[in-house]
C-alpha cells in the first residue's frame, strides 16, 4: 500500500518531469508544443517497451528471469512474484497433504472405495483394487453393483440399511469373505469400507463345528455311563453306596442336557440366514405349554394363558417352540409354588409379541444385559441346584435372531420377570392356522 | 431454445433407462452367478437342502428375464433408438436368453445334486468336477464384467476359455465311460455326473455367446459362427486403425 503510493508519487513525478524537460527543449529549440509531444511520445515508447517486457516474461515465466523495470513497472513485476510465490507455496503444500492423504489410504489395511450418490465409483484405494478386481483405468465411473454383483451385496447397496455390514462370498481366483460396509458422508456421498474376513469366518465356522463334533463325540461315553449308573441305582442292595449313586446320575443327567443343549444351539448356529419357514400356531403351541407347566411334580399355584391374538406366525416351529419352551421353562423353575404366571400372545401394528410373567425373585438389573451369553449364572450356587445347563436363553436369543425376532427381559429384584419375544410385522400371519402339533 | 431443452430431457430420460436395463442385466447375472455357485457347491458338500433350494429359486431369475425384456420392448417401441444404442438393446434381449439359460442348466444342476446327495459318493469327491465348476464360474464372471466394461478385448479372452471347458468336458466323459464299464453299479450315478457335465459345458457356451453380444455391442461387428483366430484379427486391425 505504501510502496504503491510512493510509486505512483514517482509516477507523478516522471511525468511532471517529462513535461517541463519537453517544455524546456521545445522552448529552446523554438516550439514549446512540439517539444511537449516529442518528450511524451519518447515516454509512451518506454511505457510501451516495459509492458511488452512484462508481458513477455509472463508468458515465458517459467523460464524467462524477470525484467529489471524501473518505478510502476518494477513494482508491478515484484507483486507478481511475490502473488505467484504465495500461490505456489499453498500448492506445494495442498499437492503434498493430498499426496500423503492418498498414499496413507492405500496403505490402509482395508478397503475404501468412494461412491457417488448413483453407487458410481469415483475413487478406491489399492486394498479395495486387490479385493474386487478393480482396474483404476477403466472401472472409475462404473457402477460399483454392476462389478460387485452378489445378490447379497446389491441388496445391502439398495437397501439403505448401513449400520451393520454385509458378509458376501466370493469365490472367484481366490475364495474369500469380504465384509461390506457403506458410511454417508456429505450429500448424498457414500463411502465403502471393505475388509477381508475371511480368516474370521473360517474361524468361527471352525469354533462352530468343534462345538458340534464336540459334543457330539461326548454324548456316547456318557451314554453309556449313564446306562450303567441306572443298572447300580435299580439294585436294591447298594447300602452307603446308594447315596452317591444317586447323586452320580443326577449329575450324568445334567451333563446329558448340556449336551443336547450345546447340539441344539449349534444346530441353529448353522448359518445366519434368516428362515423361510412355515406356518405355526402359536395358540395351540402355548397351551402345550402351559399343560406341560402343570405337569411338573412342583408348579406354580396359578398358570394363566392370555392368547389375545388369532394370529400365527411364519417360521422354523421347532426352533419356535424350543426358544417358547425355554422361557416358559425357565419361568416356572423360578417361580414358587404360591406364584402364579402369564403366558401371553398379542399381535399390534409392529408385529406379534409373546410374553411370559412370573413371580419369581426377579434378576437384578446389573445381569440383565449378559443373560443371554452361554453359561453365565446370576446366582451360580442356585442355579446349578434347579439343574439348568446355563444355555437356556442363549438358544433363545439365536432362535429369534433367526427369525428377525428379539428378546426383551423386563425385571427387578423382588418383582419377577417378563420375557417378551417381539416378532416383526411379516413374521406373523393374520388368519388363524390349523394346529399342526 | 425450448425445443433443444426438450430433446436433450429426452435424450437424458432415454439414457436413464438404457442404464436402468443395463443394470438389470448385471443384477440378474449376479443371481444366475449366485445360483451356479450354490448347485455346484450343493453337488461338492452332498448338501441336498442347498440343491433343492436352486432348483427353488429358478424361478427368480425367470422373472427378471421376463420383465427385462419388457422394458427393452418398450425402450424399442417408444424411443426408436438407432446405431449404438440399438446395439445394446439387441445385446441385452440376446444376453438374458443366455443368462435365463445358465439359470436353468444351474437349476438342472441343483436337482441332480440334491439326488446325488443321497448316494454314496465317489472316492475323489467330485474333484474333476470342482475343476470344471470353478472354470465355468469364471468364464460367466468374467464374460458379465466384459459386459459391464463393456471391454471386447476381455470378452475375446473369455471366449477363447471355451476350448478349457471343452477338453475337461470330454476327460471326464471318459473317465465315466470308464467308471461304467468297470463297475456296472455305477452306471445310474456316473448318468447323473454326465448330466451335470454336460450342463456345465453348456454355460460355458452360453458364456461365450455373451462374450460374442459384447463384442457386436462395442465394435457393431456380429462375431457369432466366427473363429476365433480372425476375430482377433479383426481386434488387431481395428487397433491399428485405431
Amino acid at each position: 500500500m505504501n510502496s504503491g503510493t510512493t510509486a505512483f508519487v514517482y509516477v507523478t513525478v516522471r511525468v511532471a518531469a517529462t513535461l517541463a524537460l519537453g517544455a524546456a527543449l521545445g522552448w529552446f529549440a523554438g516550439s514549446v508544443w512540439a517539444g511537449i509531444s516529442g518528450a511524451f511520445a519518447l515516454y509512451l515508447a518506454w511505457n510501451l517497451w516495459q509492458l511488452r517486457e512484462l508481458w513477455f516474461w509472463l508468458q515465458h515465466r517459467s523460464v524467462a528471469d524477470p525484467p529489471d523495470a524501473l518505478g510502476l513497472w518494477g513494482d508491478v513485476v515484484a507483486q507478481v512474484v511475490r502473488l505467484h510465490r504465495r500461490k505456489r507455496f499453498h500448492k506445494e503444500r495442498l499437492t503434498r497433504l493430498f499426496r500423503e492423504l492418498r498414499r496413507s489410504t492405500a496403505a490402509m489395511p482395508d478397503g475404501v472405495v468412494m461412491l457417488d450418490p448413483q453407487g458410481e465409483i469415483v475413487w478406491f484405494n489399492r486394498k479395495a483394487g486387490e479385493l474386487l478386481e478393480l482396474s483404476r483405468r477403466a472401472d472409475v465411473g462404473l457402477r460399483i453393483d454392476n462389478l460387485v454383483r452378489h445378490p447379497d451385496f446389491v441388496e445391502y447397496l439398495h437397501g439403505g440399511q448401513y449400520s451393520l455390514p454385509v458378509i458376501v462370498h466370493i469365490d472367484t481366483h481366490a475364495e474369500r469373505h469380504v465384509a461390506f460396509q457403506l458410511i454417508s458422508y456429505g450429500e448424498d456421498q457414500r463411502l465403502l469400507m471393505l475388509r477381508d474376513v475371511t480368516r474370521e469366518v473360517r474361524l468361527e465356522q471352525m469354533r462352530k463345528d468343534f462345538v458340534a463334533n464336540a459334543s457330539h463325540e461326548l454324548r456316547s461315553p456318557l451314554t453309556v455311563v449313564a446306562g450303567y449308573l441306572e443298572t447300580f441305582g435299580a439294585d436294591p442292595g447298594l447300602g452307603e453306596l446308594a447315596a452317591p449313586i444317586a447323586e452320580m446320575r443326577r449329575q450324568t443327567d445334567r451333563m446329558t442336557r448340556i449336551i443336547e443343549d450345546l447340539l441344539e444351539l449349534s444346530r441353529f448356529e448353522v448359518n445366519d440366514a434368516p428362515i423361510k419357514g412355515a406356518p405355526i400356531d402359536v395358540a395351540g403351541m402355548a397351551a402345550l405349554l402351559r399343560k406341560d407347566v402343570l405337569a411338573r411334580p412342583t408348579h406354580p399355584h396359578q398358570v394363566e394363558l392370555a392368547i389375545e391374538s388369532s394370529a400365527g406366525l411364519l417360521g422354523d416351529e421347532a426352533m419356535v417352540q424350543s426358544a417358547f419352551a425355554n422361557l416358559v421353562d425357565n419361568a416356572a423353575k423360578y417361580t414358587p409354588p404360591e406364584g402364579s404366571m402369564l403366558i401371553r400372545w398379542w399381535t399390534d401394528a409392529e408385529g406379534g409379541h409373546f410374553s411370559v410373567r412370573d413371580t419369581g425373585p426377579g434378576i437384578p438389573s446389573e445381569h440383565i444385559p449378559r443373560l443371554t451369553e452361554r453359561f453365565y449364572r446370576v446366582d451360580p450356587a442356585r442355579s446349578r441346584d434347579t439343574g439348568g445347563s446355563g444355555l437356556g436363553l442363549a438358544i433363545v436369543k439365536h432362535a429369534l435372531h433367526r427369525h428377525g425376532a428379539r428378546l426383551e427381559i423386563d425385571s427387578g429384584e423382588g418383582r419377577g420377570s417378563t420375557f417378551t419375544c417381539h416378532f416383526p410385522h411379516e413374521r406373523v400371519l393374520e388368519r388363524r392356522v390349523a394346529a399342526t402339533a | 431454445m425450448e425445443t433443444a431443452d426438450l430433446s436433450h430431457h429426452i435424450s437424458r430420460r432415454f439414457n436413464e433407462d438404457l442404464e436402468r436395463v443395463r443394470n438389470k442385466v448385471l443384477t440378474m447375472g449376479g443371481m444366475v452367478e449366485q445360483q451356479l455357485a450354490n448347485a455346484v457347491t450343493a453337488l461338492i458338500e452332498g448338501d441336498s437342502n442347498l440343491g433343492a433350494q436352486v432348483a427353488r429359486d429358478d424361478f427368480k431369475v425367470n422373472g427378471m428375464e421376463v420383465s427385462i425384456d419388457e422394458e427393452c420392448q418398450k425402450i424399442l417401441a417408444t424411443r426408436a433408438p438407432a446405431a449404438g444404442d440399438l446395439r445394446v438393446i439387441v445385446s441385452i434381449i440376446k444376453t438374458i436368453t443366455d443368462l435365463e439359460r445358465i439359470g436353468d442348466e444351474g437349476e438342472k444342476i441343483g436337482y441332480i445334486a440334491s439326488r446325488l446327495a443321497t448316494m454314496e459318493r465317489p472316492a475323489d469327491k467330485y474333484r474333476e468336477i470342482k475343476h470344471l465348476g470353478r472354470i465355468v464360474a469364471e468364464m460367466v464372471h468374467a464374460a458379465l464384467d466384459a459386459f459391464a466394461r463393456m471391454d471386447a478385448e476381455a470378452a475375446l479372452r473369455v471366449a477363447r476359455q471355451d476350448r478349457v471347458v471343452d477338453e475337461e468336458y470330454e476327460s471326464i466323459q471318459r473317465q465315466c465311460i470308464t467308471f461304467m464299464m468297470e463297475d456296472p453299479r455305477s452306471i445310474r450315478r456316473a448318468l447323473d455326473v454326465m448330466w451335470i457335465v454336460r450342463a456345465l459345458e453348456r454355460i460355458g457356451d452360453h458364456a461365450k455367446n455373451i462374450c460374442e453380444y459384447v463384442y457386436y455391442m462395442v465394435y457393431g461387428k456380429d462375431v457369432r459362427h466366427t473363429k476365433l483366430e480372425d476375430v482377433e484379427r479383426d481386434l488387431r486391425d481395428r487397433a491399428r486403425g485405431a
